[in-house]
């Protein structure tokens, strides 16, 4: 039976050093195709939390699932699990295109690839999705020679390209201004909506949450302060929480 | 004006280098003057007597110095066709601890042997020629190339490894499409300075029998014939000029640009 959570947490607890905790007790329940946003100040363990769910952190305490099986041992169901990191992790020598090619590497068996060959079919998917987050014309562009907004797009593009279920962001869209951010939002949602993908994202931005996020989780000292709909979060709830 | 100590190790650290080098200075000789003006005086006698340089022995200097470039690119090639899977080997962005440290042992030891003796005892299994020479940079090269592209992949930003990873890339494409295109260009700006560094290097492997122009360059020497000796120098110094210019044109081309 398919599990109606994408992302499940529980009691999580996270250390760097010995005893001080950055995650206490977590407790997290995302459902399937839902855009979660994760907010509170810096330090409160958001990017923490979100290295968890990818699987790249083990946590001390607790058991995290994500599509109804287990991320264990610092591992995680990869093809159907994109995260995007804070710096966005492109390959800079790569043109565009070829980055978001690179979310089609798990399926891709033989030699191929490596000679820089791959399936038509691929590459149309991969310009079809560049397409739509307005950067077609950069398809061939190195991606040390994009802007900051168009790099976010290139990276949001590979990881759809893994055609996944869950998406994990780090602070997607902390380096574009308001209007920005909303179009690189607004895209995500429905290319992300038609193939039923679930968002967990680090976010600052409140306007912007309450427009595109689903429910939102406030976090602070490593705890959650808030779970629920964006409406009802208000600056108060937020206190500290840089803009 | 007042001054105040802010750097204690920094001038602590200056003074023991600066003794260190005194004294090795003069265990060398180098304050011995009247031995440095006898030095000086030779100099001059040595360039008088290479002047003019012997301009009959071209053809031949010109063959052995084909010889000796030809060498010094077979062997940076092959050398660095080796170097690349023992760096990838090395790198711990993708292999386990004992792997690496194999591989890192493996390229140490190539390294500790220069690139003369190699060739000598490429000689002795290969017999006299240019083949004993080629190898023997060839493996020369492999310890430098080896160790400096493991760091250089080591180096690598570790969110695009991670980001890749997450993307379920295996060991041979994190190689691929990380580690290769992050650290191209400075991959070509070091084998650019491997074969600048060959090509110089070939020239004294005919010393020990290795092929080249280096084995007219002992000849010579031996046998006194400075202006022809001088021919072979020049020779080399513009083979070695070329070849700066020549990566001097290829950084500028590929490299810089780059990023």
């Amino acid at each position: 039976m398919e599990a109606t959570w994408a992302v499940r947490a529980h009691d999580l607890w996270f250390a760097y050093r010995g005893q001080e905790w950055v995650l206490k007790g977590l407790q997290l329940e995302v459902p399937r195709g839902a855009f979660l946003a994760i907010m509170g100040p810096s330090g409160a363990g958001k990017s923490t939390l979100l290295r968890l769910l990818a699987g790249l952190l083990r946590p001390q305490r607790g058991r995290i699932e994500v599509l109804g099986r287990p991320v264990a041992d610092g591992r995680r169901p990869r093809a159907q699990v994109g995260y995007i990191p804070q710096q966005l992790g492109l390959v800079r020598n790569m043109a565009a295109l070829e980055n978001v090619l690179m979310g089609a590497l798990g399926r891709l068996h033989g030699p191929a690839p490596y000679l820089g060959l791959f399936p038509r079919a691929e590459v149309s998917h991969a310009l079809g999705l560049l397409e739509a987050l307005g950067i077609g014309h950069k398809a061939r562009e190195k991606a040390y020679r994009l802007s900051g907004g168009e790099r976010q797009r290139v990276a949001i593009a590979r990881a759809l390209m893994q055609r996944p279920q869950v998406v994990l962001a780090d602070e997607l869209v902390s380096d574009l201004d308001l209007p920005r951010a909303a179009e690189v939002l607004s895209i995500m949602r429905r290319l992300g909506e038609a193939q039923g993908v679930t968002f967990v994202v680090n976010m600052h931005e409140l306007p912007l949450v309450q427009d595109y996020a689903d429910l939102v989780v406030v976090l602070r000292g490593g705890q959650i302060t808030y779970q629920g709909a964006p409406r009802q979060v208000t600056w108060a709830e937020l206190e500290g929480t840089p803009l | 004006m007042r001054w105040e100590l802010v750097g204690r190790r920094d001038l602590l650290l200056w003074l023991v280098g600066a003794v260190l080098l005194s004294l090795s200075l003069q265990r060398l000789g180098f304050f011995d003057a009247e031995r440095l003006g006898r030095g000086a005086t030779n100099l001059v006698t040595f360039a008088r007597d290479a002047v003019p340089p012997d301009l009959d022995i071209l053809p031949l200097a010109g063959r052995a110095l084909w010889e000796t470039v030809q060498m010094a690119f077979a062997g940076t090639l092959l050398g660095f066709l080796l170097a690349l899977p023992l760096a990838f080997l090395g790198s711990r962005v993708l292999s386990p601890l004992p792997l690496v440290l194999l591989s890192r042992l493996v390229v140490a030891v190539t390294r500790t042997v220069p690139a003369l003796l190699w060739a000598v005892l490429f000689v002795i299994v290969v017999g006299l020629g240019p083949l004993a020479g080629t190898l023997g940079l060839a493996l020369y090269t492999v310890g430098y190339l080896g160790k400096l592209y493991s760091e250089l992949f080591d180096g690598v930003d570790p969110e695009v490894v991670e980001a890749m990873r997450g993307v379920g890339a295996s060991r041979l494409h994190l190689a691929r499409f990380v580690l290769w295109p992050e650290s191209a260009n400075a991959i070509i700006s070091q084998v650019l300075f491997m074969l600048e560094y060959n090509v110089r290097a070939s020239s004294i492997l005919g010393f020990a029998g290795a092929g080249g122009i280096g084995f007219y360059v002992n000849i010579y020497l031996q046998s006194l014939e400075y202006t022809r000796l001088a021919t072979l120098l020049l020779l080399i110094l513009a083979v070695t000029l070329a070849m700066d210019v020549f990566s001097a044109w290829v950084r500028g081309r590929y490299l810089l640009s780059g990023r």
